[in-house]
């Protein structure tokens, strides 16, 4: 079990990481006395400003999961994966500013599933709370399990101490603080992860001979993996087919089911970022909320995908791996080989291993905060909205109408504890069995392909009926199931990865089946949603008011200077993203 | 009434990047020349990212205090902070003026 070399963590390391724990639970001790009623809790008051809510949009997104997955990805796909941002999170973040969030915002909704009450019917809202609830538990409980097993294999901490402590110390800081204690943590701690990973990619590209250097050793790892040697270098040029690749995507399937599904199911319906430019102090900061968080995520590739790409090639000191990733062991604890007897490398790995290489005592301390800061803001962003959900869309709807304004505070403090508990039991869930997961990931991913297209019918187009959106979301979802059910990667055997009901047709890859299974459950939900719309009643224009675009009054930008205003933010945002695909094409 | 604007967020992040920027620039100062930085290609790189922190730390402090100051002019007391505003407020919310 040599194969991962454990880091021996010094005093000021330690330091570091208590200095850390005392600034995000100061904070929460800071604004403790300001929460007195609900809104306070779980709205923020509506009342921060948009560079606050526009790095907590982004901070909550940016869970252990994402700074190891993306580092993960870079060591698989190389600067491919800045499609993930580029096409799969930029372009929805500005729709989300521009054009969603006047109904988000203007609706007074303490939601996004009671934006859906509001615009369609009951129904439809706790099928989309219900789901929401299940989910953010169980994400934030992936997480923390992630992050647990890694501080032990990188650190021999225990397992259940890692995942107790960190789990009381945002407790700790929401109960006090609510959603401003979270969002206000979320920016220092999006802080701390440029900090932590900064001089992390400096170091590195500086070791393998900067970006050229970097593109000369990839290029012939990419010659031996069978693909031309630009490929991890370039993030367009090989993607008109998905055999010249490593992704396995083809750009059709990229656009559409990452860059139009995907991409605007999550950023432009996901209740956990909307929540933070709903806490905004006015619409015009709720819409440019989302605008200014795409400026520091455009450049986030650098800072995630880089340390991926350079683990790859630099050279390390273990046995068995490429450059500094290790290969993944089997139980009795030999190296893992693939059919043609290549070891199987353990890509989660290699942020923390370049980490691990190039810093010394005291900055790895920065860098393993830094991780841990990451870990929390995502964790701190499931829980937030949970407890929103649960007490507004499911327990005021459901359970107890009209109790007074302390007993729903009362009662988000409450779910605050539960979800935290509910999420660390949903971590053992996953230690014990790998595969649950893995399904429920599958079925969220179902669940939340169709979602745009119910939120963006509902909004610009007045005749769809809560029936319609009601009848769509089911089949949307079923459709998911049936593409996956009757598909397969290249590669894979029927059971979790598809072809449960028979294999009419093989993806190239993992990712393109993905792409498609979403295409599929939008369209699904597309075509249901409008079929039974027209043939149900729908609501009279009075009740729309400020629900549809067509029936409501275009937001007037009232910003002193122009660019301030959310269209040429918006504008800005597309130009400068659209720049970086060309630098990287 | 808009609450939580009463703490500005530059503070504690100035707070904490001047505590960290000392902390791990202090101790770059102090193992200068050890031969751990070779695993940082013989950069210290403690000293100068701790310089660096502290920088960034200390320019947030300042420009979180002079926000603060300028929104609470010394010897003014916000409604909220005086006992009398706290009981203004609670009666608007027992009322519904204020959500």
């Amino acid at each position: 079990m040599d194969i991962v070399r454990q880091a021996h963590l010094a005093p000021i390391d330690y330091v570091v990481m208590a200095v850390y724990f005392a600034a995000v639970l100061a904070v929460g001790w800071l604004l403790r006395r300001l929460m007195r009623t609900s809104t306070d809790f779980f709205l923020s008051g509506r009342s921060l400003p948009p560079w606050v809510t526009g790095l907590a949009f982004i901070s909550a997104n940016l869970g252990a999961q994402e700074v190891l997955g993306m580092g993960a990805s870079g060591a698989k796909y190389g600067i491919a994966t800045s499609h993930f941002y580029w096409i799969g999170a930029i372009p929805a973040m500005v729709f989300v500013g521009l054009f969603m969030m006047p109904f988000y915002y203007g609706s007074r909704a303490r939601s996004v599933p009671e934006y859906l009450k509001m615009r369609f019917d009951e129904k439809t809202r706790t099928l989309n709370a219900v789901s929401f609830a299940v989910m953010t538990v169980f994400s934030s409980g992936i997480s923390m399990y992630a992050l647990g097993k890694l501080l032990n294999l990188l650190l021999g901490w225990s397992f259940d101490a890692s995942i107790i402590v960190a789990a009381i110390i945002v407790l700790v800081y929401i109960l006090l603080g609510g959603l401003t204690s979270a969002i206000y943590n979320e920016v220092l701690q999006f802080f701390l992860i440029v900090f932590g990973f900064l001089p992390l990619v400096y170091l590195g590209l500086t070791a393998v001979g900067g970006w050229h250097g970097l593109s000369t050793q990839l290029a012939a790892l990419s010659t031996s993996r069978g693909f031309a040697p630009d490929a991890y270098t370039h993030a367009w040029r090989t993607m008109g087919s998905a055999s010249q690749n490593p992704i396995g995507v083809e750009w059709f399937g990229l656009v559409m089911g990452l860059g139009f599904v995907l991409s605007f199911g999550y950023w432009c319906t996901d209740f956990l970022v909307v929540q933070r430019a709903m806490a905004a102090e006015s619409m015009t900061a709720a819409r440019r909320t989302p605008l200014i968080a795409a400026f520091p995520k455009m450049f986030f590739p650098f800072l995630v995908i880089l340390p991926g790409m350079i683990a790859l090639v630099l050279s390390g000191t273990h046995g068995i791996g490429q450059g500094l990733i290790p290969a993944k062991l089997t139980a009795a604890g030999a190296p893992l080989l693939d059919g043609a007897g290549h070891p199987v490398l353990d890509y989660d790995l290699a942020t923390p291993m370049l980490l691990m290489r190039l810093f010394p005592t005291g900055m790895l301390g920065l860098g393993l905060t830094a991780l841990l800061a990451s870990f929390m803001s995502g964790m701190a962003g499931n829980v937030t909205a949970f407890n929103t959900v649960w007490t507004y869309d499911i327990y005021q709807a459901h359970i107890r109408k009209g109790a007074s304004d302390s007993h729903y505070l009362w009662m988000g403090r409450a779910a605050t504890v539960a979800g935290i508990v509910l999420a660390i039991a949903a971590a053992y869930v996953a230690s014990a069995f790998n595969n649950i997961m893995d399904l429920l990931q599958l079925v969220f991913a179902f669940v939340n392909a169709p979602l745009f297209a119910t939120f963006f019918l509902g909004m610009f187009w007045r005749r769809s009926t809560g029936h319609g959106a009601f009848t769509g979301l089911l089949c949307g979802t079923l459709g998911a199931a049936v593409h996956h059910g009757l598909t397969l990667p290249a590669g894979a055997v029927p059971g979790i990865k598809g072809g449960y009901l028979g294999v009419i047709h093989m993806y190239p890859s993992e990712m393109s089946q993905t792409f498609w299974t979403a295409i599929t459950a939008w369209l699904t939900c597309t075509v249901v949603t409008i079929v039974v719309s027209l043939a149900t009643q729908p609501r009279p224009d009075k009740e729309l008011h400020g629900l549809v675009y067509a029936l409501t009054p275009r937001p007037r930008d009232n910003e002193r200077h122009f660019w301030q205003r959310p269209m040429t933010l918006g504008g800005i945002v597309l130009v400068m993203t659209l720049l970086l695909n060309f630098v990287f094409f | 009434m808009s609450g939580a604007a009463s703490l500005d967020l530059r503070l504690p992040i100035g707070g904490l990047f001047t505590a960290l920027g000392i902390v791990i620039g202090g101790y770059g100062i102090a193992t200068n020349g050890n031969a751990m930085y070779e695993t940082s290609l013989d950069i210290n790189i403690n000293l100068w990212w701790g310089i660096v922190m502290l920088v960034v730390g200390l320019i947030m402090l300042a420009m979180g205090m002079r926000a603060t100051r300028r929104h609470h002019p010394s010897g003014a007391v916000e409604a909220a902070d005086s006992p009398m505003g706290r009981a203004t407020e609670s009666r608007e919310h027992t009322t519904g003026l204020e959500s």
